[in-house]
């Protein structure tokens, strides 16, 4: 049976110009359909990495944006505490606050997001110097931040750690910050990906609701739940309780939607790719099939001479049979590796350079594509040919010019 | 001589073509024998059934009737399989026109019936150097078909056609595409066979080249017309 394949890999490389072009089309159809999987497990990688930098627990409500009464429905200070203490496992709730702000560290100013966060941590980024929001910075509504590694070194790209920073002072407007604490590097910053789950500078948020949202209904609240807590009932109990006490309606929303939707946007876009791809593949298909006809054409009198000097038409099938294998499976397997190189370029230079994250290389599913294919191909558009080929009559095989 | 030393043994063989509507009796009942180690020419104009007669001598084709033992197995009514083993172990072929594989050395095209045969690849190569050396070309081994002359080429088509130590060798016009002097070569090479023993058939119009055997079958519309020794 190696023989076989060597006889073969001979007459193939006998040919070099014509192999190659034969299987161009295979090569471009498995690399599209190759590259996107690896891409779309990277971004997958991805989503599943930014929702890691936040807390999964954490979710949204606000008012519906489709109802009549908004007045109504606006929620207020008194439904925080009202939330807190009538869902079971809810461990914090804030309104929800979040700016665009400059802020100025004396010689930097910076856009820069600014927002509330309670003690009890919506975040999952480290503490690099300093600390976290107290209890008695809520408490007092004390004028105190803690600042995220992108503020501080857009800030103080003088400093040389972030201990010399605490205790330093920041403005927002006319109103002074002390900086409490600076969080560590986020391998993720979600903002570029067009939504943000961290504030650039935190304060506490009964100090944001003082001075920035108070007589004035806030957009929604943030709600943190206990470890291991049903998101889900959490999220419809809230919801009906707001429902019940203003009569109006709420939407909740939470990163787990967020990640599926995202998910699933990808798998669309790999399925239609997919789609695409395979198309790609039939018409390789058939340009092997067309070149393998071509070549039993030519070599008429080469399988009549094999015949002659005592090959069976099973051996003669087989031949030719191997031959559109070896094609496409070099056709395959260099598609393939083209494939992953262009899903990790993709990556590496624009996932990772957006999220933080690279994701890994799906080698089962795309060896198994190739294999897929290579066998496919082989089966649909060479067994053709190789019948041709074996069911030619040596007499006239032979007489043929 | 006995019936059992002969390698080829036609008892009343037709051969029927269907071309249209039209029967052609290509054979009309052919009946003659060739003993181990005899040397036949097959002679006749073109249209004479030489050809539809090497065929079936060959096993490429069948008799419509009659009966073809060939070194002792009656061969009539084998299938294709069993005729392409029948080439493989009992039949050398050389053409007029050498039907060398292209691009393929002179080594691997005298190996190609041992690969038919399963045999692994060291071993093949080593019989068809033998070969190869046998017919005077052992130097050329390596060398590609487009790289021989005519009369290099036809010494590697016989080695093929030797290498599987066939029961009968059969050439058809062997030098047709040769000069005088390779002829002359080549059908030296047939002669050295002959007289080693091999058992050879010609066919040929070349009154020349049928001289050099030992008994000449005339042929003509179908039928054997004469058949004589040289």
């Amino acid at each position: 049976m190696l023989a076989y394949f060597i006889e073969a890999a001979r007459v193939l490389l006998a040919n070099r110009t014509r192999s190659i072009l034969t299987i161009i089309g295979l090569v471009v159809g498995v690399a599209t359909i190759v590259s996107v999987q690896v891409a779309a497990q990277g971004m997958a990688g991805a989503v599943s990495g930014i929702f890691k930098g936040t807390n999964a627990n954490t979710f949204f409500v606000f008012p519906k944006s489709t109802q009549g009464n908004v007045v109504r429905a606006a929620l207020k200070l008194s439904d925080l505490a009202l939330v807190q203490e009538r869902v079971p496992g809810v461990v914090s709730v804030i309104p929800f606050s979040r700016r665009q702000t400059v802020v100025d560290a004396g010689h930097q100013r910076v856009r820069l997001r600014f927002g509330g966060e309670s003690d009890k941590r919506f975040s999952t980024s480290p503490l690099a110097a300093g600390r976290t929001l107290n209890a008695d910075d809520i408490a007092t509504a004390a004028a105190v931040c803690v600042i995220s590694d992108n503020a501080y070194t857009r800030l103080f790209p003088g400093a040389s750690s972030p201990q010399d920073v605490v205790g330093s002072s920041i403005y927002v407007g006319s109103k002074r910050y002390v900086i409490a604490g600076v969080l560590g590097k986020t391998k993720i910053d979600t903002a570029a990906l067009g939504f943000d789950v961290s504030n650039d500078v935190a304060i506490p948020y009964t100090t944001f609701y003082n001075t920035y949202q108070r007589g004035s209904s806030f957009f929604g609240i943030s709600v943190l739940a206990a470890q291991g807590a049903d998101l889900k009932s959490l999220e419809t109990q809230t919801q009906a309780l707001l429902t019940q006490v203003h009569g109006a309606q709420y939407q909740y929303f939470d990163f787990g939607f967020f990640a599926k939707t995202i998910n699933g946007f990808f798998s669309i876009v790999g399925l239609i790719v997919g789609a695409v791809g395979a198309i790609s593949l039939v018409v390789a298909g058939i340009g092997i099939m067309n070149i393998m006809l071509v070549s039993v054409t030519e070599r008429t009198r080469e399988i009549g001479v094999r015949k002659a000097i005592g090959a069976r038409s099973s051996q003669v099938l087989l031949q030719f049979f191997i031959e559109s294998l070896l094609l496409s499976a070099f056709g395959c397997l260099t598609g393939m590796l083209i494939g992953v190189g262009l899903g990790v370029i993709v990556n590496k230079g624009f996932i990772a350079k957006i999220s933080g994250v690279t994701g890994g290389i799906p080698w089962l599913e795309v060896i198994a594509i190739a294999v897929g294919f290579a066998t496919l191909v082989t089966l649909v558009f060479g067994t053709y040919p190789a019948y041709r080929a074996a069911k030619l009559d040596p007499i006239e095989a032979l007489r043929y010019e | 001589m006995n019936r059992a030393d002969n390698v080829i043994d036609v008892q009343g063989v037709t051969k029927t073509y269907a071309s249209g509507a039209l029967q052609v009796e290509a054979l009309r009942g052919l009946t003659f024998t060739i003993a181990r180690g005899e040397y036949v020419a097959i002679m006749g104009p073109s249209g004479s059934g030489k050809s539809t007669l090497m065929n079936v001598l060959g096993c490429l084709d069948r008799a419509t009737t009659g009966t073809y033992k060939l070194d002792g197995i009656d061969v009539s009514q084998l299938d294709d399989n069993q005729l392409a083993e029948i080439r493989l172990k009992k039949l050398g072929f050389v053409f007029q026109g050498f039907n060398l594989l292209a691009r393929t050395d002179a080594l691997r095209n005298v190996a190609l019936p041992l690969f038919y045969a399963g045999m692994p690849g060291k071993e093949r190569e080593r019989l068809a150097l033998e070969r190869l050396t046998e017919v005077g070309i052992g130097d050329r081994a390596r060398h590609k078909p487009t790289e021989l002359s005519g009369g290099e080429q036809q010494r590697v088509a016989i080695a093929r056609a030797l290498v599987n130590d066939p029961a009968v060798l059969l050439a058809d016009e062997p030098t047709g595409n040769l000069d005088s002097k390779t002829s002359g070569e080549i059908l030296a090479l047939f002669d050295g066979l002959s007289s080693g023993g091999r058992t050879v058939i010609v066919v040929t119009h070349d009154e020349g080249v049928a001289s050099r055997a030992r008994r000449i079958l005339r042929m003509l519309d179908g039928v054997i017309i004469s058949d004589t020794p040289t």
